[in-house]
């Protein structure tokens, strides 16, 4: 089965081409690696998957994420996104405590009682590699947590919502080199048992990763 | 510090503390008893009794009732132009709704006159419509583009990574504003609505104009609450602004009385703006506080039939169509401003001298105004331009935020406040009876706090590696001063000298006892003592209690629209500035 599939994916703004055009497959179970270097629009590609690009941007070609053509009208991005869950390049905690930032997404999407919530956020977190480390404090504000817990706390937000597609926006490139090692741990672990697409600029890391690399921009050096 | 800077910081500063001051001697001048101040609600200076407790809540009243009006629908028409209008629309969308802050207070004074209170008198049993009711109509949009800026602010410095953030989780638009969004604004939105009281206490002109100005009494029970609301009332501004602060004398207990109002006033307002100042700036990040409730379904009901995207909708059109009301309320007060005052269409209106209440033009007025408001920018340019450098660059941290409240004091000052200064200490102390030269003092006071804030802001935006430069050629501190900061500095003084001007221009309450007269003056002053002048707002004013009849009302309505081209013509003035200043900010 295939999880994303997309065409000739081209992004404009204002007429200038800033990434594409670009095809490619991701799929299902696997754990694939957008790779290319900066500039070359590997993250605009990747929020162009689910609508998130900025408004004077604009995507065209065929864009087929779980099933759904994000370029149709009248599509139900929201919907989508809870199914295709983004985790941005640098960690963005809300201003409330550990467990309410892991359900932050779910609780808008499903309804679920207060212990249901309790035990997906302990899902999450363990299988996003945190949970030893915030068990006894899931009410402390999750501003007190490390940049690399943070980072880990976005990605237990995104796995809360149990997608069928986790896309990671450059997971690391705001860490340093342990916390980097604990988000990479925590993505490894995720493999065979989720579609991941992962943007890196740093071949290693994605060979480390994933099962499969697509090359984004290097045919195209004027991208970059 | 240089000298010179060091001394016109410290007269700018030292204002601020003269009227306190003044208030203080005034209170001490006569026996006054506080406690019957706010305990009675028997105002007879006749007898010697001086309660205010009917003045209290008729302030209190106004303020609340116009905030529960405004806030709202200002945070609504916020949120519409800051999180749902397209990027390229918000800076109209915000000019347009600060349309609403360029019109004068005595201009919505006269709309209030023309519209609200005959659509008060309709629904309440009150003859005329003079009640609190209509001042707090009055007032409800006077303060709501001081809500919507500050909330507009709030939200735009929300950054974008987090509603990028709560959206890849499948958040719909509404429930990433309510659940990302709003939390880090919630502080900043919460400073819009004090500042927006602080404005809703001070305003004199405008209340004075519909409140009716009966002092009432103190409302006996819950349901006399909302019958003294549909009555004619007074306001601490108003009382202040009426007849008996000039019949009192300048001592004893009657003037005691009114300089206790006034401190009250005064304390109220600078609480409530320098707490809203700081709330503005200091952005919330602990996560104590926990997140908004769950979800939608105890806040709307028939949240199930609705379904999130139906919820989603719902949310969004309320808030596009309260900044739909808000720029329809736009379009119609500058609608009546211009077809009410078609008589400042003719060229003749601006340079003909006024003839009695109802003939002629307004030609002394405009050189009247003319004349205030460049004596106060004279003023103000070099004072504020000094504050502006002493705050943000000699003084030291414990110094500069003393500076900095006085500033915001001053800026948040009722100008009725200044006006019974200018009163004491210019016509009366010092002898110069009415006279252009206090009226000009009064407008720079007026127009201080922006010059300030602007300089200290341009100041403040100046990188490290410029000073460093400057430092590194082995300039000596004024040095440095003068030839980088100053420099830099330049756009913003321009800036807020003719925004500060706009609004100087418009004021009222200052001029009628220290500077103007309706009739009598003439077109230039010579001399200092009793040399009034005619000005627009106040030939407004006067015209306004008198405007039955049509010769009157159609020469007020031309006033107006002078005075408001005027204030008009100085804010785009500062749009060019104001413009460069933000590009080189970034």
């Amino acid at each position: 089965m295939t999880a994303v599939r997309v065409r000739q994916l081209t992004v404009t703004r204002g007429g200038r081409v800033l990434a594409g055009p670009v095809s490619f497959e991701v799929a299902a179970g696997t754990t694939v690696g957008l790779q290319g270097p900066s500039g070359a629009g590997k993250s605009t590609v990747l929020r162009a998957l689910v609508g998130l690009l900025p408004a004077p941007l604009v995507a065209t070609g065929g864009i087929d994420v779980l099933g759904v053509d994000v370029a149709a009208p009248g599509v139900d991005l929201p919907a989508l996104r809870a199914r295709a869950a983004l985790v941005g390049q640098t960690p963005v905690v809300f201003p409330a405590s550990i467990q309410a930032n892991a359900v932050f997404g779910v609780r808008h999407v499903r309804r679920a009682t207060r212990v249901v919530l309790r035990e997906r956020a302990e899902a999450a977190l363990v299988e996003a590699g945190l949970w030893d480390e915030v068990a006894d404090r899931l009410d402390a504000p999750a501003d007190q947590l490390s940049i690399g817990q943070r980072q880990r706390l976005c990605l237990a937000r995104a796995l809360a919502l149990e997608p069928e597609l986790l896309l990671l926006d450059e997971p690391t490139s705001a860490l340093d080199a342990t916390a980097t090692a604990a988000v990479e741990a925590a993505v490894t672990g995720l493999r065979g048992r989720r579609t991941v697409l992962v943007v890196s600029h740093d071949p290693a890391q994605l060979a480390r990763m994933c099962d499969d690399v697509v090359r984004v921009g290097e045919e195209h050096p004027s991208l970059s | 510090m240089p000298l010179g800077t060091g001394v016109l910081a410290a007269v700018a500063a030292g204002a601020l503390v003269a009227i306190v001051a003044f208030l203080v001697i005034g209170v001490r001048s006569g026996p006054l008893s506080w406690n019957l101040l706010v305990t009675s609600s028997v105002w007879d200076p006749g007898r010697g009794r001086f309660g205010a407790t009917a003045m209290i809540f008729g302030t209190a009243a106004v303020a609340v009732l116009a905030l529960a009006l405004a806030a709202p629908v200002g945070w609504a028409a916020a949120i519409a132009i800051a999180e749902l209008a397209p990027a390229r629309w918000r800076r109209i969308l915000r000019a347009g709704s600060e349309v609403l802050a360029v019109v004068p207070s005595i201009v919505y004074g006269l709309i209030g006159i023309a519209f609200v209170r005959p659509f008060v008198a309709r629904f309440a049993d009150v003859p005329g419509g003079d009640s609190l009711v209509a001042a707090a109509l009055v007032l409800a949009v006077m303060v709501l583009p001081t809500v919507i800026a500050v909330s507009a602010d709030a939200l735009a410095g929300v950054p974008d990574a987090t509603r990028e953030a709560a959206a890849a989780c499948g958040l719909t638009r509404t429930e990433v504003i309510r659940s990302a969004v709003l939390p880090l604004a919630r502080r900043g939105m919460g400073a819009g609505l004090l500042l927006g009281l602080a404005r809703a206490l001070g305003e004199t002109i405008a209340v004075f104009l519909v409140v009716g100005r009966a002092d009432g009494r103190f409302p006996t029970s819950a349901g006399d609450v909302l019958t003294r609301l549909a009555r004619p009332g007074q306001t601490l501004t108003t009382k202040l602004n009426g007849p008996e602060s000039v019949l009192a004398g300048t001592s004893g207990a009657h003037w005691a009385a009114l300089c206790g109002l006034g401190l009250l006033l005064l304390l109220a307002v600078a609480a409530l703006t320098v707490a809203g100042q700081r709330r503005s700036r200091t952005r919330e990040v602990s996560g104590r506080r926990s997140m908004p409730r769950a979800d939608g379904r105890q806040l709307v009901p028939g949240w199930a039939s609705l379904g999130r995207a139906g919820t989603d909708r719902l949310a969004r059109w309320t808030a596009l169509a309260a900044l739909g009301s808000t720029l329809l309320l736009v379009a119609a007060v500058v609608a009546v401003i211009v077809t009410r005052g078609q008589a400042a269409l003719h060229p003749t209106f601006w340079w003909r001298p006024a003839q009695g209440a109802s003939g002629g033009g307004v030609r002394d007025q405009i050189v009247g105004t003319a004349l205030l408001v460049g004596v106060a920018g004279l003023m103000v340019a070099p004072v504020g331009l000094a504050l502006g450098l002493a705050l943000s660059e000699y003084a030291g941290p414990r110094t500069a935020r003393w500076l900095r409240t006085a500033t915001l004091t001053l800026g948040g000052m009722p100008s009725i406040l200044l006006g019974l200064w200018g009163y004491w200490l210019f016509n009366v102390r010092l002898g110069w009876g009415r006279s252009w030269l206090t009226g000009g003092v009064l407008l720079a006071l007026v127009a201080l706090s922006p010059v300030v804030v602007a300089v200290a802001a341009a100041v403040d935006a100046l990188p490290r590696e410029h000073r460093e430069a400057g430092l590194a050629c082995g300039l000596r501190r004024d040095q440095l001063v003068r030839s980088v900061l100053v420099p830099h500095a330049l756009p913003g003084l321009l800036t807020g000298t003719l925004l500060g001007l706009a609004r100087a221009a418009g004021e009222t309450a200052p001029l009628l006892f220290t500077a103007a007269v309706f009739s009598g003056a003439s077109t230039l002053p010579s001399g200092v003592r009793d040399t009034p002048v005619s000005a627009l707002s106040t030939h407004i004013f006067t015209l306004a209690q008198d405007s039955a009849e049509p010769a009157a009302a159609r020469a007020t309505w031309g006033a107006a629209l002078a005075l408001v081209v005027v204030a008009g013509l100085l804010v785009l003035a500062a749009v060019p500035a104001r413009r460069r200043m933000e590009r080189t900010a970034r």
